[in-house]
C-alpha cells in the first residue's frame, strides 16, 4: 500500500443548511444570549397577538363600543374586572386590551410610512447628490429642527380625527431621520465595485438601487426600526393623551390615561392601567430592539 | 472665535428662513377653519368674512408670507385669534416658565446622570452598575405623562408634601420680575420663602421631565468612559502610579464628556417640545400648555411662534454644544 492511498480523501462535510439560514441560527443564537432581549420579544409577541385576539377575548365587548354601566362605577380591581372599572363603569381592561389595537398598530404603520418615505428620499439623495441632494436635505434638516411633537400635533389637530389622519401626522415627523441614515449608507455603498460594475453593465438607477444598494443597507434600517418603533407608540399615545388623534369610544391608552386624570387620586386604577399597558410595550419594544441591534450591528455593542 | 460664532449665526439665518417658509405653508395648506372656530358656532358670515380681513387671510400667499416675515423682524408675530393677543407678547409672558422647567430638568438629568455613569463605568458589573442600567432600561420607557401623574398621585395626594399642579399659588404674589424664573428671581430678591414656594412646584414637573434624559446621559457617560479608560494613555498613566481619582477627573472625564454632549445637546429639543406634555399635566403655564391650547383650536399663529423659538433655542444649543466641545478637547477648538 502506498502512503497516498492511506490518506483518507479530503472530507467536505456536508451542508445540511443553506449559508443564510446558518447565518440566522447564528444570530438567533446571538439574540438569545441577552434574556433582556428575549423578554422583551417574549413581550412583543404577547402583546401583538393579545391586540390580534381582542375581539374574540375582551370580556365586556359591550364597554369598547360605547356601551356604559353607571351601576358599577369606579370600582377597584376585583376578579370581575380586572383592572376596575372607569367613571362610566366600563371595565377597564377591555378598554386597555382593545385600546392596544389603535395604539400597537399605529405605532406600526408610522414606523413603516417613515422607513418607506425616508428610504426612497434618502436613497434618490445619496445616489443622484449634486441639487437634488441638496434640496432633499435640506427640506430634512429644517424638519428636522421642528420640535416633532408640536409639528405632528398641529397636523394631526387640522387633519381631524381619525387614526389615519393621527398616522400620517406623525410620520411626517419620522421620515426625515430615516432619510438621513439613508443617505449616508447609500453615499458610502455607491463607490463599491458591485455598483461600478452593474452600471457597467448597463443596469438602470432603479435596478441599480433597488436590486444592488439597498439590499445592502437593510441592516442599520433594521436597527433603526426597532429601536423606534417604542417612541412610536410613545407619541400615539402622547397625542391622545393631550386630546388629539382618537376620539372616544374608541379606546386608546393615550386617550383613557387623559380621562382617567380627572378622577385622580381616588380612582388611581383607571389612569394605572393604560399607563402601565403604555410603559410595557415601549419598555418591551426597546429591549427587543436592543437585542436586535447588538445581533445586527455588533460594533455598536457595548 | 469670535468669528466662528458670527459666522454660525449668518450661517442660521437661511436655515430661519426656510423654517418660516415652511411652517408658513404647512399652516396655510392644513384643512382646518380656525376663524371659524374662534368666532363661535353664532357668528354670521359677514362677522367672519370681517375677522378674516382684519387677520389678512384674504390676500395672496406671497404678500401674507411678506407680511408675516416682515413682521417677524419688528416683532409683530401675528394676533392669538384664541387669546385675542399679540402672539409675540404671549410668548415673552410663557417663555420664562418653560425655560425654568427645562434648566431644572436638564440640571437634574446631568448632575446625577454623569457622576452616575462615571461611577458605573469605573465599578463595572457591580450591584450599582447592574441596578441603574435596569432602571434606566426603564426610565428611558416610561411616558412622562403617566411619570407626571404617578408623581402627583404619591407625593401631592397621598404624601401631601409638595402641591399638585401650578407654578405659583395664586393667592401671593410672584417674586419681582427680573428673569421670569421664580426660583432665580426669588433668590435674587433674597426671599427664601418664594424660593421654597416656586422649587416645590417645580419639583414634580421637573423629575418628569427628567426621567429619561438622566437615564440617557447616564448609559452614554458609561459607555464612553469604559470606551475612554481601555485608551493606551490610561494605562501609560497608570504605569505612571497616578491615583485612579487623578486619572479619571483629570484625563478621563473631559475625553468621556465629548460625545455625552452631544445627547445633552440633542435633549434640550426633546424638552423643550416635550412641554407639552409635561405641562398639559402639571398645568404649568408655558409655551407647551399655549401651544396646546393654540393647536386644539386651530391658531396657528401661536403655534408657528413657539415653534420658531424652540427652533431657535435648538438651533443656538447646537452651537453652544460645538463650543463647548472645544473646551473639553483642545483639537476640536475654532481659531
Amino acid at each position: 500500500m502506498s502512503r497516498a492511498e492511506q490518506t483518507p480523501p479530503l472530507v467536505v462535510p456536508r451542508r445540511t443548511q443553506s449559508a443564510r439560514l446558518e447565518n440566522w441560527s447564528r444570530a438567533f443564537y446571538r439574540f438569545r444570549q441577552s434574556w433582556l432581549s428575549v423578554i422583551g420579544l417574549g413581550i412583543v409577541v404577547a402583546l401583538i397577538a393579545a391586540a390580534l385576539l381582542a375581539p374574540w377575548i375582551v370580556p365586556y365587548p359591550e364597554h369598547v363600543v360605547g356601551g356604559t354601566n353607571t351601576a358599577a362605577k369606579f370600582q377597584p380591581p376585583s376578579a370581575s374586572a380586572w383592572f376596575g372599572t372607569n367613571a362610566l363603569g366600563q371595565d377597564m381592561f377591555s378598554l386597555v386590551l382593545v385600546g392596544s389595537r389603535v395604539s400597537l398598530f399605529s405605532g406600526l404603520a408610522v414606523v413603516f410610512i417613515a422607513v418607506a418615505v425616508g428610504t426612497m428620499v434618502g436613497a434618490v439623495a445619496g445616489y443622484f447628490g449634486g441639487w437634488v441632494d441638496e434640496v432633499l436635505m435640506r427640506l430634512t434638516d429644517l424638519l428636522l429642527t421642528i420640535p416633532s411633537l408640536i409639528l405632528a400635533m398641529a397636523v394631526a389637530a387640522a387633519l381631524g380625527t381619525g387614526v389615519w389622519n393621527m398616522i400620517i401626522a406623525i410620520s411626517i415627523t419620522w421620515w426625515p431621520a430615516y432619510a438621513r441614515l439613508v443617505r449616508g449608507e447609500v453615499i458610502v455603498k455607491k463607490e463599491e465595485q458591485f455598483v461600478v460594475a452593474a452600471h457597467a453593465l448597463g443596469a438602470s438607477w432603479m435596478r441599480i438601487l433597488g436590486r444592488h444598494i439597498l439590499p445592502n443597507i437593510v441592516s442599520p434600517i433594521v436597527v433603526k426600526v426597532s429601536l423606534d418603533t417604542g417612541f412610536a407608540i410613545l407619541t400615539v399615545a402622547s397625542l391622545g393623551f393631550v386630546g388629539i388623534g382618537v376620539k372616544p369610544p374608541t379606546p386608546e391608552w393615550g386617550t383613557l390615561l387623559s380621562e382617567a386624570r380627572r378622577y385622580m387620586p381616588d380612582y388611581w386604577w383607571t389612569a394605572v392601567a393604560p399607563g402601565s399597558a403604555i410603559f410595557l410595550a415601549v419598555l418591551a419594544f426597546n429591549l427587543l430592539g436592543d437585542g436586535l441591534r447588538d445581533v445586527l450591528d455588533p460594533r455598536a455593542r457595548r | 472665535m469670535l468669528l466662528y460664532i458670527l459666522r454660525r449665526l449668518v450661517l442660521l439665518v437661511p436655515v430661519l428662513l426656510g423654517l418660516t417658509l415652511l411652517l408658513f405653508i404647512v399652516a396655510r395648506i392644513l384643512p382646518g377653519d380656525p376663524v371659524g372656530l374662534a368666532a363661535g358656532p353664532n357668528a354670521t358670515p359677514e362677522l367672519i368674512e370681517q375677522m378674516r380681513r382684519e387677520l389678512g387671510m384674504g390676500l395672496p400667499l406671497p404678500v401674507q408670507y411678506w407680511n408675516y416675515l416682515t413682521g417677524l423682524v419688528s416683532g409683530d408675530w401675528g394676533m392669538s385669534i384664541f387669546t385675542r393677543r399679540p402672539v409675540f407678547a404671549d410668548i415673552m409672558e410663557y417663555l420664562p416658565a418653560t425655560v425654568e422647567l427645562v434648566f431644572a430638568a436638564l440640571f437634574i438629568a446631568v448632575s446625577i446622570g454623569i457622576p452616575l455613569g462615571l461611577l458605573t463605568a469605573v465599578n463595572r458589573n457591580g450591584v450599582l452598575d447592574y441596578a441603574t442600567r435596569t432602571a434606566a432600561l426603564g426610565g428611558i420607557a416610561m411616558p412622562r405623562f403617566f411619570l407626571g401623574i404617578l408623581l402627583q398621585m404619591m407625593f401631592a395626594a397621598w404624601l401631601d408634601i409638595l402641591p399638585l399642579s401650578g407654578r405659583f399659588p395664586l393667592i401671593e404674589s410672584p417674586p419681582d420680575h427680573v428673569t421670569g424664573l421664580y426660583t432665580i428671581d426669588a433668590l435674587i430678591a433674597g426671599d427664601w420663602l418664594a424660593f421654597r414656594i416656586a422649587l416645590s412646584h417645580l419639583a414634580l414637573p421637573a423629575i418628569a421631565m427628567a426621567l429619561s434624559p438622566l437615564a440617557t446621559i447616564m448609559r452614554m457617560m458609561r459607555a464612553s468612559t469604559i470606551e475612554v479608560l481601555q485608551q493606551d494613555y490610561v494605562m501609560t498613566e497608570r504605569a505612571l502610579g497616578l491615583s485612579n481619582r487623578l486619572i479619571l477627573f483629570k484625563y478621563v472625564l473631559k475625553n468621556a464628556m465629548t460625545s455625552t454632549l452631544t445627547v445633552i445637546g440633542l435633549y434640550v429639543s426633546w424638552l423643550l417640545g416635550g412641554t407639552v406634555l409635561v405641562e398639559t399635566v402639571f398645568d404649568w403655564p408655558g409655551l407647551g400648555l399655549y401651544a396646546t391650547q393654540a393647536i386644539l383650536t386651530q391658531d396657528f399663529m401661536p403655534v408657528i411662534g413657539v415653534t420658531l423659538v424652540i427652533a431657535v433655542i435648538y438651533l443656538i444649543t447646537m452651537l453652544a454644544v460645538d463650543l463647548l466641545y472645544g473646551v473639553f478637547n483642545p483639537k476640536v477648538r475654532h481659531a
